[in-house]
């Protein structure tokens, strides 16, 4: 392996590491808060409708895959065809960010506030910390339809490093999803 | 893997890029050592402060307290102390410890000790100071609001921290503020963690690293992996305080599930025992390296020490349950995290009979880093025995919440990451700067701050036995504090004597940077890579990549015949007659 691609993969291996921890923290907290609830969600509330959370299951899901085919793309050197797929990623990684305005709203609007306990803090708290993390990707993809503008023997590792962030953050969702909608 | 990807960046030519946003690791390491000197001076005024009020209750601090609390005839108010206290320990662990010992060491010494031409990512490394210095200025702006700074302690726990106990943006500046410092740590970790894997030089196996690297490699890999923790309760006490939920508060509403406040100890502590080594490690990784060098002798058992500051670090993560013994846990988890604190003592008295292995029948050289290394192993040999009476459930009973806590956790982690701090700048300044400090001044100012600092820590120790709690304004209105009158006053007037001698080195440091003694390359007469080179270094660290073909402590070699006692890692090692 090259030494900067050895550098590359470490700092970001460190990178998704730390960012792993932040999100480990939230899921301990939330093993918590339901193995002392008496039942949940709490009396009184009503569980989360799953369609809106499925739907940005879906989008995130695809989005990852495109990714994926993205530097599959830049791999095989087709920039072309790696800068339609990241079009692609870009789209669905927003339609993701709307469904959770969706969610965000809906839940709102049946009345569960901000404010209503924790079992609201805990959907409000950890999907907002999840988008945050998410709308950083959609720069890191911004960025990256900027790197493949110009050749550059750095765009593979680069499409690879935005990719690795992307798919990690897939796969917080779909743990989020679990742990928080379905259960 | 080392040796390879070594760019030489261009020079910089102008002010801005040569000096403020420099990529250059040696100018970032200077950045965070000013950063961190100042904050040392704002934390230990706030320290004064403190112990003025506790010797010499409802009187007005001297000189400035007029200019400071204009409302209370110069006496520090209550709330004002809860505040100092709060912001005392914050500054001193995250803005002046953290840039010192990590920042600044780390940047500094990680390159030039493994043969490389900078870190491996250095625009992340100058994003990392930035960071940290607009943390520095939401904390410090903090102290400006209405209702003042953050004052729920240092580990801000709730309800003191919920908007309950500390109304007004204070508390939410400090958590932002604590954020913000975490992503430069995070960044910092991953260059240091990357640096050491990808950029030693040729030769340079793991163990033929300084020992100052093994610990500041250790210090980043924790770093990168407990400072999320500390992220995430920040951000949700931050959503507690401004967004209204209650991850935090308990009994907020009963209808649909409340949250809950211990909790967060347990997010603070998972994070803030690791903490503790990540203060330290850099420190220990230090005296190790100095003490060889100024007894000139190898490091007895290199490879233990480092593995045994390796095993401490694998330890610190699994045992912070001890700093929440008195909060309901299960006496099965008491008796678990006792026993696994414990176990800590094992590795640390491994590296700590090294110490004492190294220094042992060595040719000791007395020299400023070499006194307040030794300065390190007495402060740590006793914050460290103390720690066995709080990692002990029975006795930690008695002794949770006073000042004995306060004692061992200043002797472990302020005396002993101090002196190792002294140690470091009076080692390497001739290398950064290219002249060398007052060495008499530096005596002097090692007895100014042994003395008194044992007088402050040593009392902190006797009052907390004597049952005195930490935290409370004026403990002698109670009858049975009283008598702890006396030391209370010996422990301030040892702290206003430390900070006085401080003087001494804040005015040799600026002396020294402009009249100072011209350095030579090797002032010590050590063989580690950074002193092959000019004093101080060039732009890019090293014109060719040396190649290492031995330890870094080789001394006392008796085969050795250039009138030297030690060797250069650049050099084979020097073989007896077969």
């Amino acid at each position: 392996m090259k030494r900067n691609e050895l550098q590359n993969n470490l700092a970001m291996t460190v990178v998704l590491i730390s960012a792993a921890m932040l999100f480990v923290t939230l899921f301990m907290g939330y093993a918590v808060y339901r193995s002392s609830a008496d039942v949940w969600p709490p009396v009184g509330v009503a569980k989360v409708s799953l369609w809106l959370p499925f739907l940005s299951t879906i989008f995130i899901s695809i989005s990852s895959w495109y990714c994926y085919q993205v530097r599959l793309s830049v791999a095989k050197n087709d920039i072309s065809a790696a800068k339609s797929q990241l079009w692609l990623t870009t789209v669905l990684g927003l339609a993701f960010m709307l469904a959770q305005s969706g969610l965000w709203f809906f839940m709102k609007s049946s009345g569960v506030f901000v404010t209503s306990g924790i079992f609201a803090s805990v959907m409000y708290g950890f999907t907002w910390i999840h988008a945050v993390h998410v709308v950083l990707g959609l720069f890191a993809l911004g960025y990256l339809r900027w790197v493949l503008r110009t050749p550059s023997p750095y765009i593979l590792q680069k499409t690879i490093n935005v990719e690795k962030f992307w798919h990690f953050l897939g796969v917080v969702w779909v743990v989020m999803f679990i742990g928080l909608f379905v259960f | 893997m080392s040796g390879g990807y070594n760019e030489i960046h261009p020079e910089p030519t102008t002010f801005w890029s040569k000096y403020i946003i420099s990529f250059d690791h040696k100018v970032i390491a200077k950045q965070f050592l000013w950063y961190g000197i100042a904050f040392l001076g704002i934390g230990g005024l706030m320290a004064l402060l403190i112990r003025w009020t506790l010797a010499y209750p409802g009187e007005a601090f001297p000189v400035i307290g007029h200019l400071l609390f204009p409302n209370s005839a110069g006496i520090v108010p209550p709330d004002s102390y809860a505040m100092l206290f709060t912001m005392h320990g914050t500054i001193m662990i995250f803005y002046a410890i953290t840039p010192i010992l990590i920042g600044a060491f780390g940047n500094y010494c990680i390159p030039l000790m493994i043969g490389a031409r900078d870190m491996a990512f250095p625009m992340l490394n100058m994003l990392s100071f930035w960071f940290a210095f607009l943390s520095g200025l939401v904390l410090l702006a903090s102290l400006f609001l209405p209702l003042g700074a953050a004052a729920g302690g240092w580990t801000s726990y709730p309800t003191l921290s919920t908007m309950i106990g500390s109304p007004g943006a204070g508390q939410t500046l400090w958590c932002v503020a604590i954020f913000l410092f975490g992503v430069s740590s995070t960044m910092g970790a991953v260059n240091y963690v990357t640096t050491v894997i990808t950029l030693r030089a040729p030769g340079m196996g793991y163990f033929d690293m300084p020992l100052t690297v093994w610990g500041l490699w250790l210090t980043a890999i924790l770093n990168a992996i407990f400072v999320p923790v500390l992220g995430a309760g920040v951000i949700l006490l931050t959503l507690d305080r401004v967004m209204g939920t209650t991850f935090f508060l308990a009994g907020a509403s009963a209808t649909s599930g409340s949250g809950d406040p211990v909790l967060f100890q347990h997010v603070f502590w998972i994070f803030g025992h690791p903490e503790v080594y990540i203060l330290i490690l850099p420190a220990w990784g230090i005296v190790s390296d100095l003490l060889s060098f100024f007894s000139r002798k190898p490091a007895f058992g290199a490879k233990a020490t480092a593995l045994s500051m390796t095993a401490v670090s694998v330890l610190s993560t699994i045992v912070y349950g001890h700093h929440m013994f008195t909060t309901q846990m299960s006496p099965l988890l008491t008796q678990s995290f006792m026993t696994l604190t414990m176990t800590i003592s094992i590795p640390s008295a491994i590296f700590f009979a090294n110490w004492l292995g190294t220094i042992w029948k060595g040719s000791i050289r007395f020299d400023s880093p070499m006194l307040f290394s030794l300065g390190v192993v007495f402060v740590f040999g006793l914050g460290g025995l103390t720690g066995l009476h709080l990692g002990t459930v029975t006795t930690d009973l008695y002794l949770h919440d006073t000042y004995f806590v306060v004692g061992h956790f200043h002797y472990t982690m302020a005396a002993s990451v101090l002196l190792g701090g002294y140690a470091g700048i009076y080692f390497w300044f001739p290398k950064m700067f290219g002249r060398m400090m007052n060495e008499t001044m530096a005596k002097i100012h090692f007895w100014g701050t042994m003395i008194p600092l044992n007088g402050i820590f040593f009392g902190m120790l006797m009052v907390g036995y004597g049952g005195m709690h930490r935290r409370i304004y004026n403990p002698f209105v109670y009858d049975s504090l009283k008598r702890l009158m006396p030391i209370n006053e010996m422990i301030t007037i040892s702290a206003i004597l430390m900070g006085l001698f401080q003087i001494i080195f804040v005015i040799n440091f600026l002396w020294s940077l402009y009249k100072g003694k011209k350095a030579v390359n090797n002032p010590w007469n050590v063989g580690t890579l950074e002193w092959t080179i000019p004093s101080p270094p060039v732009h890019h660290n090293y014109d060719v990549i040396p190649v290492v073909k031995c330890g870094p402590h080789e001394f006392g070699n008796p085969n050795l015949k250039n009138g030297r006692d030690f060797q250069y890692q650049t050099e084979e090692l020097v073989q007896g007659p077969a």
